[in-house]
């Protein structure tokens, strides 16, 4: 019986993964060809035949080495992801911000919140969370481009508003700890009055554009990725 | 002749339904896909494993190296939660498309 290991490890010299990783694919695809040829032989192939229809099981093994190294090689990982999630967000992100300098330096003036003297604590710039539904639609849209999940394409929506989430999920527990031993009444309004406006009102605007594009942009896309995939 | 977009959507979908039965390897797989669709959809090594390889680079699928009884090492890949999730859309979706040649069939017979 020939040396699989070798076998394989010869043809797909040019194979270039980690040490171990180039290791395991040798030996998984060894063993593969191990069973198909023992397969053939007890079916009562002579041994050189059983070696010839064995090794018909790959036509081009250069070709072979290709697709492995593509989608053993980490960085197509990474690559995705960045398509997928951190372009598309970052360019909400940027997006979002420019619109809101805008809508701030030439739009409406902003609705204003106060507590009861009459203290200011929260401005709505009703412009720019007008506008941010777009902003959404635009990071949703170039995640589904790039083949991203629904997942990837809501997050690349929410972008820009969960950096702020993931500090107000960290703030809140902290200051109502320390508000406890304080004007807890007045930590617990601010908290939820700056999340409001930082993170659920914004957050809602830039998912109902994410939400429209992945209604409007899904159906077509799976029928094209049928064809293309 | 069918094109290599259809045959790696049905390669996706054969795959992640033999493993949806529990974990298989490799050379297993290809013969359980062979017998279950009678010898319709047929997987050589070199169409089988960078397939497997993309999907778990999906994290559709994930291998893992097990010993057998008979004391050989093997790389049993199983379904993730994300898989399963990828299979209902993907069956929805195959359904759709060759009832959907049905009827086009359907149309062209009559």
């Amino acid at each position: 019986m020939p040396d699989w290991q070798k076998l394989v490890r010869r043809r797909l010299s040019g194979l270039v993964l980690e040490p171990a990783e180039r290791a395991g694919v040798i030996a998984e695809l060894a063993a593969h060809l191990e069973q198909v040829f023992e397969e053939w032989r007890e079916q009562g192939l002579a041994e050189e035949e059983a070696i010839r229809r064995t090794l018909s099981q790959v036509e081009d093994w250069q070709d072979l080495c290709r697709r492995i190294q593509t989608f053993r090689t980490k960085e197509n990982t990474m690559n995705d992801r960045v398509k997928q999630l951190w372009l598309p967000g970052l360019l909400t992100f940027a997006l979002s911000m420019g619109l809101q300098e805008l809508v701030q330096k030439f739009g409406p003036k902003p609705l204003i919140l106060s507590l009861g003297k009459g203290t200011p604590i929260l401005m709505f710039y009703i412009g720019w969370l007008l506008m941010l539904p777009l902003a959404g639609a635009l990071g949703a849209c170039l995640s589904k481009r790039a083949g991203g999940s629904v997942r990837m394409v809501l997050s690349s929506s929410l972008f820009p508003v969960l950096p702020f989430a993931v500090v107000f999920l960290i703030a809140t527990p902290i200051g109502l700890m320390i508000g406890n031993s304080l004007a807890h009444h007045i930590v617990t309004v601010a908290f939820f009055t700056m999340a409001l406006g930082w993170v659920l009102a914004p957050g809602a605007a830039l998912f109902v554009g994410g939400l429209l594009v992945q209604l409007f942009l899904s159906r077509p896309l799976d029928s094209r990725r049928i064809a293309n995939s | 002749m069918i094109g290599s977009g259809i045959k790696r959507g049905t390669g996706e979908l054969a795959i992640l339904s033999v493993l949806e039965e529990g974990p298989l390897h490799g050379y297993e797989m290809a013969r359980r896909i062979e017998a279950q669709t009678k010898g319709a959809l047929r997987f050589t090594l070199a169409a089988l494993y960078p397939m497997l390889y993309r999907m778990e680079q999906h994290r559709w699928i994930r291998g893992s190296w097990e010993t057998s009884d008979n004391g050989r090492k093997r790389r049993c890949y199983r379904l993730t939660p994300s898989g399963k999730k990828k299979l209902v859309p993907l069956r929805k979706e195959w359904e759709e498309l060759f009832g959907a040649l049905k009827r086009l069939t359907k149309v062209a017979h009559a």
